[in-house]
């Protein structure tokens, strides 16, 4: 029985003894085997973290790059916009200029003169004193001018800066066009100002009644004249 | 005789196919267990050659001894010191003399044998 019991007791401990060894040693061969495995692929790994450092410095850089070049777009078309809102008040200005020229029709208000040759003449050796001259005319013209007129056009024919007015008889030649009284000269401008201009004591009015000259004048709300035709 | 042998094998192939997966944390409960084992394995032997043996203390000495330097090792797991290396070595120190016992013991029988 004790021989028996001692055997029982030594098979066991060996079956233990014969478990823990061999799930050790099957353990530590897995375990190892990992480790050889990370080992081996150590060098592959630490060359790849490398890679995807020098790849993410990179994208780093790439991302400031890709955000400088953004913020220069984005200057450049404030830029643009700010040229484009410059080149429609330069396209503005050069309408107005040219409506003042007179490459574009220009309507506004203004005053409206017509002068016609004295109705009454007593005799007919002094007639040409009883007459509109073209010295009239530029007279108007000058002092419309000098009250700030922005067009003039004498009976719908418009005033250009090398326009000329000269006397032809009983017509007055403008730009070569021949005018007959009664002639009908439009500015337009402030019509309050054209007004109290030409209506100053021996202003152009005076001097125009002086020479025997019919004048009537009177504001409008809206004078409309054409374009140069070139 | 055989019954021994037949449960060492029986272990051997129990321990080999069994799938279990030890965490890495636990690996030094797992070889200080072994340790133990062997340790206890080896002195048993000595007691038999030197006719001390008792199943009693064997058995008691190989289940406490493994669960003692377990105990150990957790403990220096839980405190932050290695502990488990001074089971490690008292349990090295007694394999060694204890192997070294038995080699003595066993020289000395066959210096026996052939003066006999």
């Amino acid at each position: 029985m004790k021989f028996r019991g001692r055997h029982v007791v030594l098979s066991l401990v060996l079956l233990v003894f014969g478990f823990l060894i061999s799930f050790s040693y099957q353990y530590t061969q897995t375990e190892t085997r990992v480790v050889q495995i990370s080992d081996q692929e150590w060098e592959k790994d630490y060359y790849y973290r490398q890679q995807l450092l020098d790849l993410e410095a990179k994208n780093i850089e790439l991302r400031q790059q890709l955000n400088k070049n953004r913020r220069q777009v984005q200057e450049l078309e404030e830029e643009l916009g700010q040229q484009q809102t410059n080149i429609g008040e330069f396209v503005e200005d050069k309408k107005e200029l040219q409506m003042l020229v007179g490459e574009l029709p220009i309507q506004g208000e203004g005053v409206k003169l017509t002068l016609s040759d004295a109705s009454y003449i007593p005799t007919e050796e002094n007639a040409n004193q009883y007459m509109v001259h073209d010295r009239h005319i530029q007279l108007v013209i000058n002092e419309l001018y000098s009250a700030g007129a922005k067009a003039i056009s004498i009976n719908g024919q418009r005033i250009f800066h090398d326009s000329y007015i000269s006397c032809v008889g009983p017509v007055i030649s403008v730009d070569g066009v021949q005018h007959p009284a009664p002639f009908t000269i439009a500015a337009i401008g402030d019509s309050d100002t054209l007004n109290v201009s030409l209506n100053l004591t021996n202003g152009v009015i005076d001097i125009l009644v002086n020479d025997q000259i019919d004048v009537e004048m009177e504001k409008k709300d809206t004078i409309e004249m054409k374009a140069r035709i070139s | 005789m055989w019954l021994p042998a037949l449960c060492l094998i029986v272990g051997l192939s129990l321990g080999l196919m069994t799938d279990i997966t030890v965490p890495d944390q636990y690996s030094n409960y797992l070889s200080i267990a072994v340790l133990a084992a062997l340790d206890t394995i080896f002195g048993g032997i000595r007691a038999h050659l030197e006719g001390l043996f008792n199943e009693k203390v064997f058995l008691t000495g190989f289940f406490f001894n493994i669960i003692l330097a377990a105990l150990l090792a957790f403990l220096g797991v839980q405190l932050g010191v290695d502990l488990y290396l001074a089971a490690v070595f008292a349990f090295g120190v007694r394999l060694f003399q204890n192997i070294a016992i038995i080699r003595r013991v066993l020289i000395d029988k066959k210096q026996k044998n052939v003066e006999m």
